[in-house]
């Protein structure tokens, strides 16, 4: 097996598209599907001493700042711990595995491996992130939404890197808040996970984006929800109202993990508390906050 | 491939292909048996280390990249005299060993946990050991173990009492 | 007492901490080389054919042994006739079964050799389920048939009885398949030699022992089997230990080099023994005033696809199924039954779980029906010192069940105490911030109480072999056949042998099991290590104590009855000052030739019953508890909260009282796992949750704060007094979670686990009507 090590994105896009070796970021999901016999690569590129694609950053291009941008070898205890982040991200960060998974893998790593259950893409999908993809070829940028097109498949090419991630202003400044449940209440897989992020202006919802997890073949959101919930007040809607859209926008299975009708009713839930927690956030005490 | 990094506060250079586990490393070339196995997939972490002092699983963790990282192992924990941390006595005193097998990844989580918080409750213990799991003793007496060994530390006192 | 009863640190705890413990996977020996097997994959057939020439061309692999190589019968088992191969001869009966060993340089090779090995089953239709294999005409998994074994306990006559009786209630209770779990997968080193040595991470080191020299055709006292340190055994290390100790034996010995055998985590799930399902049908008849006087019990438990301990599993479920209470007229029929899973054996518990769980459910029924508080009516029907049991023995002393039920009565009453109805599907969101919404949450409290007998009793002989040694320096080194598995009894055997002696606990050392020292000790089960294993203790180090009361009596000149042993002296009782430090005793001794080491035998008294009826004397003693949980569900999610947790055992007396609270809490998170997260999951015979991902064993965060309350009712046949508390924790929690939830939620739930899922079913339907 060949192990390269480049120290520049460049370097990294270069290797892969001749190499056409496999990204190794942090590797705990690769060294789990090397130890199952799921892959055997002949080349890993690991890309986790790069430091561009490291780190959590305001990018102000005219002095502004218009984004943050997330490296894509960030690990998922970084992005948990930075303030400069929306509370729905970090929340879904810190729900990943365990602390030792945290310290190791990396956000870059949960996107590309594209599970249903990843807990940091129904944040990302909420807060309408984008993703930067890279080769030898150039760069092109696309939207967190689409991104994911099945379980673990992305729209990403076999030359390709993700660089980084892209949240928009607007994303920043509104209340958000994630949820999710496992079978334990440490270290567990999600049975299901809701992120939810949205505006309040004059006491009423705009903006709304709530997006699920681990009940579709990929993270999705619930337009016709975010419709219902556009212009209301927070304390008019119901419980019972919320049911209908979210039952009708998920696509839940039964696996190992959980059955479709456990899946339906706890999406319910973890909508509703994911909604109230938003609810809660006043401009001044929200999580993340800062730094937009 | 040679690969350097520092392992329990000692240079190491070995010759090794990098896509070797951090684990078989410590344990089969270093002789540093006290890493455990448990799983093999980040599931439990009995195979618990400090790199750059933070826990990871050393079974998901390629010694490619630990090159010029620091590595603590359970065997750099007591004192070069043999000396027990007060995160070990503490483990002893409040009775939080039963089989041992998760004992150490036990241990580095709480050493990385107080370094950080010197005073963490009950919840931020939870969080922080919450990737180590323990079949033998329903964790009551681990949380007892970490709030002692946080007092201790605070305190500067290495036996509770003495 | 010095050191019974005080709070002291685990003997081997400095080297557990500090990670120098030998495991045996950190065993090294120079030319070692690896192990690892094929598995069959599939749950049932016969072999056509094995090919094994891809796994030879492998760099680094060996050899390759399949069942021809076994040089011995290639069975093993608990009880004869044993009906379980090392490696298949041609029947496959369950998919982890073992076909083919792959020796390699690494284990990494070996691994992958192994499933470069093509293995060609025909397969069988596979029988999944109880009431598959005991159809008409089923296939046969055994040439016996399909029952493994069968037992009938009858005391009275239950028919006269539930014609007399006035009120009758009656259910069916199931739970699942659990896996021991522990951290440590099974690990065995064998070093080959003139005597084979076998370095296990094992529970029962003879019962491997007297295998391995079989399998091996060997005489036994050419082999020697040591206990490595053991991460955690519960019962599991017993049968796989044999197996795949046996293999590494025949490999050692054969190739002539050291060879390791480690399971990883999957192989630990799929390929050693799990606890038995079961189907409780109990039928309970009471009078008015809440007095039990009969009950029929019919025990059904999947045994999987081989024997194990299933003839003691099956019995001990007879015996304890009726529960702790002084019942005229008790009938119970217990049956194993073979199918095409992973075989299932001992577990901590031992089939009380699954009988305490329907036998408690129950009584909270009839309570609920009688309109008895459900405390109450445990009180009332509970076994006191002189009542039979439902074997018919009489205990006239130990029996402390009435105390830690009143040790639970006294504790101060749940704060919530309003079943408080369900959240209207009008609340809005926001409510209250984030305080919880009214409505969201039902609490409910349960109780629930168990007995579980110590030792073999009617499961065998019940023997254990100790050896205590004093060196000049007054050092004292102790030696048993029985196994630290994590559970302290080390620290008890080191603590008795301190009291004894009168040595401080720092200078007693317990030196690792080991065929070669002491007498066949039998398996460590049934919470004996306390009790038989302190007994044998005690005897030998009051052996030597003699001889150094003897020598201490010709230095000070007096008889050896004016002198005792304490605080590392021999002491003039008379005269406190007139003292003489026990290391010149014991060197004097030696000059002497005053014998300062023993070697003793105890044995606990031998079961007296009727076979047919399983009336008469079965165990030494039983511990009794009490438990009490208070839930919280949230009505949204089936989310469960335990808020409190109390465990009250009558444990004889409290040698360690820190080992006591520490097997008390794992116990009951054990039992925990079992009521409400763990659960084996089979599709068509595989299972399909092998791993730490998708079995739910709990983490840290789902701790419950469990708080031992213990009671100490002196018990005659052991050692101060004391009792074993390992297992019974385990019944009394699965048991009193499904009380607290069916509280909480005004459903009876009838199987284990009891998961979110089904909590919140019964939520949604109770709150549709």
């Amino acid at each position: 097996m060949r192990y390269l090590k480049p120290t520049s994105v460049g370097e990294a896009a270069d290797v892969l598209e001749s190499s056409r070796g496999m990204i190794l970021a942090g590797g705990t999901d690769l060294c789990v599907y090397m130890a199952e016999g799921v892959c055997s690569p002949e080349v890993l590129i690991d890309v986790s001493g790069i430091d561009s694609m490291r780190g959590i950053q305001a990018v102000k291009p005219n002095g502004e700042v218009k984004m943050i941008q997330i490296g894509a070898c960030t690990t998922i205890a970084e992005v948990a711990a930075s303030e400069a982040l929306p509370t729905c991200l970090r929340q879904g960060a810190r729900a990943v595995g365990s602390p030792q998974i945290r310290n190791l893998g990396t956000v870059g790593g949960n996107i590309c491996n594209a599970s249903p259950c990843g807990d940091t893409l129904t944040p990302l999908l909420a807060l309408d992130a984008r993703f930067v993809l890279r080769c030898v070829r150039g760069t092109r940028i696309v939207e967190s939404e689409g991104f994911f097109t099945g379980p673990k498949q992305t729209v990403l090419d076999p030359n390709e890197i993700l660089e980084s991630i892209e949240l928009p202003l607007a994303s920043c400044a509104r209340a958000s808040a994630f949820r999710m449940i496992g079978n334990r209440n440490g270290q567990a897989i999600s049975q299901a996970n809701a992120a939810a992020s949205l505006m309040m202006v004059d006491g009423r919802m705009s903006d709304v984006h709530v997006a699920v997890g681990s009940v579709a073949p990929v993270p999705l959101r619930l337009g016709k929800l975010e419709r219902f919930l556009t212009g209301k007040r927070i304390q008019e809607v119901k419980l019972a109202d919320i049911r209908e859209p979210v039952l009708e926008g998920i696509r839940p299975i039964d696996d190992v993990r959980s059955s479709a009708t456990y899946r339906q009713e706890v999406t319910i839930a973890l909508v509703f508390d994911a909604l109230t927690a938003c609810a809660g956030q006043s401009p001044g005490e929200r999580e993340g906050a800062g730094g937009c | 491939m040679l690969i350097r990094f520092k392992c329990n506060g000692k240079a190491v250079q070995l010759d090794v292909e990098p896509e070797v586990r951090v684990i078989d490393v410590l344990r089969d070339r270093l002789g540093l048996t006290g890493t455990k196995e448990g799983c093999g997939r980040g599931e439990c972490g009995a195979c618990t280390v400090l790199l750059d002092g933070k826990p990871v699983n050393s079974c998901l963790l390629l010694v490619g990249k630990i090159a010029e990282r620091e590595i603590i192992t359970i065997e750099g924990i007591a004192g070069e005299d043999g000396s027990l941390h007060p995160i070990q006595e503490a483990f002893l005193d409040q009775g939080a060993v039963q089989c041992g097998f998760c004992t150490p990844g036990m241990v580095l989580s709480t050493k990385a946990l107080l370094d950080e918080n010197g005073a963490p409750d009950t919840e931020e213990i939870e969080e922080a050991l919450s990737g180590n799991l323990c079949r033998c003793t329903g964790y009551g007496k681990i949380v007892d173990a970490v709030l002692e060994a946080s007092k201790r530390l605070m305190q500067g006192t290495s036996h509770g009492g003495e | 007492m010095k050191v019974i009863g005080k709070q002291v640190r685990k003997v081997d705890g400095f080297e557990l901490v500090t990670g120098r413990a030998q495991f045996a996977g950190d065993y090294q020996f120079p030319g070692m080389v690896y192990g690892a097997v094929k598995r069959a994959g599939v749950p049932a057939g016969r072999i056509t054919g094995i090919d094994h020439e891809a796994a030879r061309r492998i760099p680094g692999v060996i050899d390759v042994l399949r069942a021809e190589d076994i040089p011995g019968p290639n069975l093993i088992g608990v009880l004869p006739p044993f009906d379980q191969p090392i490696l298949s001869a041609g029947e496959v009966r369950y998919a982890g079964e073992s076909i083919v060993l792959v020796i390699a340089e690494t284990a990494e090779i070996a691994r992958q050799a192994a499933s470069a090995v093509s293995v060609s089953i025909e397969p069988y239709d596979p029988i999944l389920s109880v009431e598959d294999a005991l159809r008409p005409g089923a296939r046969k998994i055994h040439e016996q048939g399909n029952v493994t074994c069968a037992k009938r306990l009858i005391k009275g006559a239950v028919k006269t009885a539930f014609e007399n009786a006035d009120i009758i209630v009656e259910g069916t209770y199931e739970t699942s398949f659990q896996d021991h779990a522990y951290l440590e997968p099974e690990t065995v080193c064998a070093v080959p030699g003139r005597r084979i040595t076998l370095y296990a991470s094992c529970q029962s080191p003879f019962h491997i022992r007297g295998h391995v020299a079989a399998n091996l055709n060997v005489p036994a006292s050419s082999v020697r089997v040591v206990q490595a340190c053991t991460g955690g055994s519960f019962g599991g290390k017993d049968d796989v230990a044999t197996e795949i100790g046996s293999l590494a034996c025949i490999a050692a010995q054969r190739l002539n080099r050291p060879v390791m055998i480690a399971h990883d985590r999957m192989e630990s799930i799929i390929g050693s023994n799990l606890r038995h399902a079961a189907r409780v049908s109990c039928r309970t008849g009471a009078l008015s005033s809440g007095r039990i006087i009969a009950r029929e019990i019919a025990v059904m438990l999947d045994g999987g696809a081989y024997a194990s301990e299933s003839p003691f599993v099956t019995l001990k479920t007879m015996i304890h199924a009726a529960g702790p209470y002084n019942i005229e007229n008790v009938e119970v029929e217990s049956t194993t039954v073979y199918t095409n899973k992973t075989y299932c054996g001992a577990f901590r518990g031992f089939g009380v779980p699954q009988v305490t769980f329907a036998s408690e459910s129950q009584i909270d029924e009839l309570a609920d029906k009688l309109g008895i508080d459900h405390l109450e009516i445990r009180r009332i029907n509970g076994l006191k010192a002189g009542d039979p049991n439902a074997t018919g023995q009489v205990y006239e002393q130990s029996v402390g069940l009435q105390d830690t039920i009143e040790q639970i009565a006294a504790q101060p009453d749940p704060a919530h105490r309003e079943r408080s109805g369900f959240m209207e599907e009008s609340t809005g969101i926001g409510g209250e911030g984030s305080k919880p919404l009214a409505g969201r949450y039902l609490y409910g409290t349960g109780y629930a109480c168990v007995l579980q007998g110590i030792s073999n009793g009617a499961e065998g002989v019940d023997v254990t072999g100790a050896s205590v040694q004093m060196s000049q320096d007054g050092s004292v080194l102790v030696g048993i056949g029985l196994t630290e598995l994590g559970q302290g009894s080390r620290t008890v055997w080191a603590q008795i042998a301190a009291e004894v002696l009168g040595v401080d606990i720092d200078h007693v050392s317990v030196r690792l099991v080991d065929t070669d020292a002491v007498h066949d000790s039998g398996p460590t089960v049934a919470s004996r290590s306390t009790t038989v294993g302190g007994m044998a203790v005690q005897k030998a180090a009051v052996e030597v104590k003699k001889s150094l009361i003897s020598m201490a009596a010709l230095m000070m000149q007096t008889d050896g009855e004016n002198i005792e042993l304490r605080d590392g002296f021999a002491i003039l009782k008379a005269d406190d000052s007139a003292r003489i430090p026990i290391a010149s005793v014991a060197t004097a001794a030696y000059w002497t030739g005053f014998p300062l080491m023993n070697l003793a035998f105890s044995k606990a008294p031998p079961a007296n019953f009727d076979e047919d009826t399983h009336q008469g004397d079965i165990y030494i003693a039983y511990n009794y508890g009490t438990h009490r949980m208070d839930v919280r569900v949230d009505t949204m999610t089936g989310e469960v909260k335990v808020l409190k947790h109390l465990a009250s055992h009558d444990v004889g007396k409290v040698i360690n009282p820190l080992g006591l609270e520490g097997q008390v809490q794992g116990a009951s998170l054990m039992g925990y796992g079992l009521a409400h997260m763990e659960r084996i999951e089979y599709a068509d015979g595989i299972i399909r949750n092998p791993n730490f991902a998708d079995y739910a064993l709990p983490s840290i965060k789902d701790r419950i704060p469990t708080v031992s309350i213990p009671v100490e009712d002196h018990n005659p046949t052991g050692p101060y007094g004391a009792k074993g508390v390992g297992e019974p924790p385990v019944a009394g929690t699965a048991a009193v979670f499904a009380n607290a939830i069916s509280d909480a939620v005004g459903f009876r739930f009838r199987r284990l686990p009891i998961t979110r899922e089904n909590i919140l079913d019964a939520v949604k339907r109770g709150n549709h009507g």
